[in-house]
């Protein structure tokens, strides 16, 4: 497969060694690169840029990038209109709504990273709750009365126990995709739609 | 001094880079026979316009409301309606002008204030009639020196495929929601949430992959269609014939971003820019509307698009006299008018403005020099 020309949007951290180890299956000449502190990389004529994950769907959908990684959770609050042909069912989770065990107050506030997503499942359940936008260690506005509930990841529920948290619904799950620009599609497909039939053969 | 968010100015050199591209376009469409008409900036709101929900809004003495100009297709069959109501038809008509639309997020290719150069065909519906479009697309693209890639779709198709499968409701909007964005994952899910049939997924997965060269349109034949897909397909079917199947792209995955065409629709693809730098397609022609089809250049997009070839840029002087102004405006030159007598004042403006010569009379001499 001639890859050439090719640059992908990756995100920083486990997802980025995953991508790079199912795309290298999938006929990519990826590789894991030394510790460095370089961002953006040349592996054999693709150029493979490094990201923090909520930048990936900004850079493919303005065709930086041709194609990318991201979690569903991060592409759904972005709200970006890319293609998004394979599900590579990694980096599994889900969002939820989570709260300090035995609340039962009404919602009035909610904290959390995906200010989008929650703003649309409140509204798909007819709660009007205020909405709190926040960066990091979400659960610490529940505990801290910031706000009534929060909406955040969960993989293995291990921080929700060691801070008497619990989780009440789920939002949504989130695996990883491969997400694709839309002009680079139809310009590139030599190139991206035989990788795209790997990924759906590998991830099937 | 701060400009609202998604406008911006225009400088003299890009000015007439953009002047030039819209007299060229302007031009092109011409040859064809399109008469350029204009429209005004400002409208009657109304719900029912495409672009309603992100129009700029404004009240008017009487109370009602107003809604900036946010999209011309709409505007110019209104126009046509009141202005040409026996025709002839077809008829041809070219626009360019700016338009407004309050939702934008203004970034790489989406300012909130932009410009549009386009064409419509109105009142007649053939595929002759669309694929002129398509020549009169490509053809002004190429005569401003832009390579580009024409894709045709129709979203007929896929809303057939959904009509005749007795999909409706919310289940129809999120199939199309999901077929759109190719999303095999959210496709997989709208239809178990739906409990839709295994055949309907198995298209529909089809259908997504259904982009590409014209070996698109035989795959998409050997699907099992009903009466309404197949409509659409026999439609594009003779579109690309009429133009030329082997000179277009077409994706039959195209679906609901295009609600109000009842036709085709088509773009142009630039290699190297993600915003395709040209849309249209067919609407109308349903009860009580006429029939009508068109495009639209954006022209900042094509600013950013066109290789530049601008004339070269005219020498300027700076004139210490009629004569002078004279003089060098019948050799071509531009000539700015000496406004003082005052020999150093008028060679630090000549140099901070890169003027290299003045003129009095019938002779050039260097600014350097003392004038």
């Amino acid at each position: 497969m001639s890859a050439g020309g090719l640059t992908l949007a990756l995100p920083k951290g486990r997802i980025f060694e995953e991508a790079v180890e199912l795309l290298s299956r999938a006929g990519l000449p990826l590789y894991l690169p030394e510790k460095s502190r370089a961002l953006r990389f040349d592996m054999n004529g693709v150029q493979v840029l490094e990201l923090r994950n909520q930048d990936v769907p900004v850079y493919v959908d303005l065709g930086v990038a041709d194609a990318g990684v991201v979690g569903k959770d991060v592409l759904a609050e972005s709200g970006r209109g890319v293609y998004e042909p394979v599900d590579l069912k990694f980096s599994g989770c889900r969002l939820s709504l989570i709260r300090e065990v035995g609340a039962a107050g009404p919602l009035n506030r909610v904290a959390s990273k995906y200010p989008r997503l929650t703003r649309e499942y409140l509204a798909r359940r007819g709660l009007s709750a205020e909405v709190i936008k926040l960066s990091g260690n979400i659960e610490l506005a529940c505990l801290t009365g910031l706000a009534d509930a929060v909406v955040d990841l969960v993989q293995t529920g291990s921080t929700l126990v060691a801070n008497n948290l619990e989780e009440r619904e789920i939002v949504m799950h989130s695996t990883a995709r491969f997400v694709v620009n839309r002009t680079a599609l139809k310009l590139k497909r030599e190139t991206l739609r035989p990788l795209i039939a790997r990924l759906r053969a590998l991830t099937e | 001094m701060r400009l609202p968010e998604g406008t911006r100015d225009v400088l003299p050199p890009e000015w007439a880079w953009r002047e030039s591209l819209r007299a060229q376009l302007s031009g092109q469409f011409a040859r064809h026979g399109y008469r350029g008409v204009d429209v005004p900036t400002l409208e009657f709101q109304d719900a029912a316009h495409p672009q309603d929900a992100t129009a700029f809004k404004l009240i008017d003495r009487d109370g009602s409301v107003l809604a900036l100009r946010s999209e011309f297709t709409t505007a110019i069959a209104q126009l046509a309606r009141r202005r040409f109501p026996e025709g002839p038809f077809p008829l041809r008509l070219q626009y360019a002008g700016r338009l407004w639309l309050r939702g934008q997020a203004s970034e790489l290719g989406h300012l909130r204030e932009f410009t549009q150069v386009g064409a419509e065909l109105m009142g007649v519906r053939s595929p002759q009639a669309d694929a002129e479009l398509l020549e009169v697309a490509g053809s002004a693209l190429r005569g401003v020196g832009v390579a580009a890639q024409l894709e045709v779709g129709h979203p007929g198709f896929v809303d057939g495929l959904l009509e005749d499968a007795g999909v409706t409701g919310a289940a129809r909007d999120a199939l199309h929601e999901a077929v759109d964005r190719k999303s095999g994952p959210d496709l997989a899910a709208g239809l178990r949430a739906h409990d839709l049939s295994a055949d309907l997924g198995r298209t529909l997965h089809a259908v997504m992959d259904l982009y590409g060269g014209p070996e698109v349109l035989p795959a998409a034949r050997a699907l099992p269609l009903g009466e309404r897909a197949a409509a659409a397909l026999g439609d594009l079917a003779a579109i690309a014939q009429a133009f030329g199947p082997e000179r277009l792209l077409f994706d039959l995955g195209m679906s609901r971003r295009y609600g109000y065409y009842s036709g085709y629709t088509f773009r142009a693809y630039v290699a190297g820019h993600a915003q395709p730098v040209l849309g249209g397609g067919r609407y109308g022609g349903r009860a009580g509307e006429w029939p009508g089809a068109g495009f639209a250049v954006g022209l900042e997009r094509l600013t950013e698009v066109a290789a530049r070839h601008l004339p070269p840029e005219r020498e300027v002087v700076l004139a210490l006299d009629e004569a002078g102004v004279r003089h060098a405006q019948a050799l071509g030159l531009v000539a700015e008018r000496a406004w003082t007598a005052d020999a150093a004042e008028l060679r630090r403006y000549a140099e901070a403005r890169g003027l290299r010569r003045m003129v009095r009379g019938e002779s050039f001499m260097p600014v350097e020099e003392e004038a």
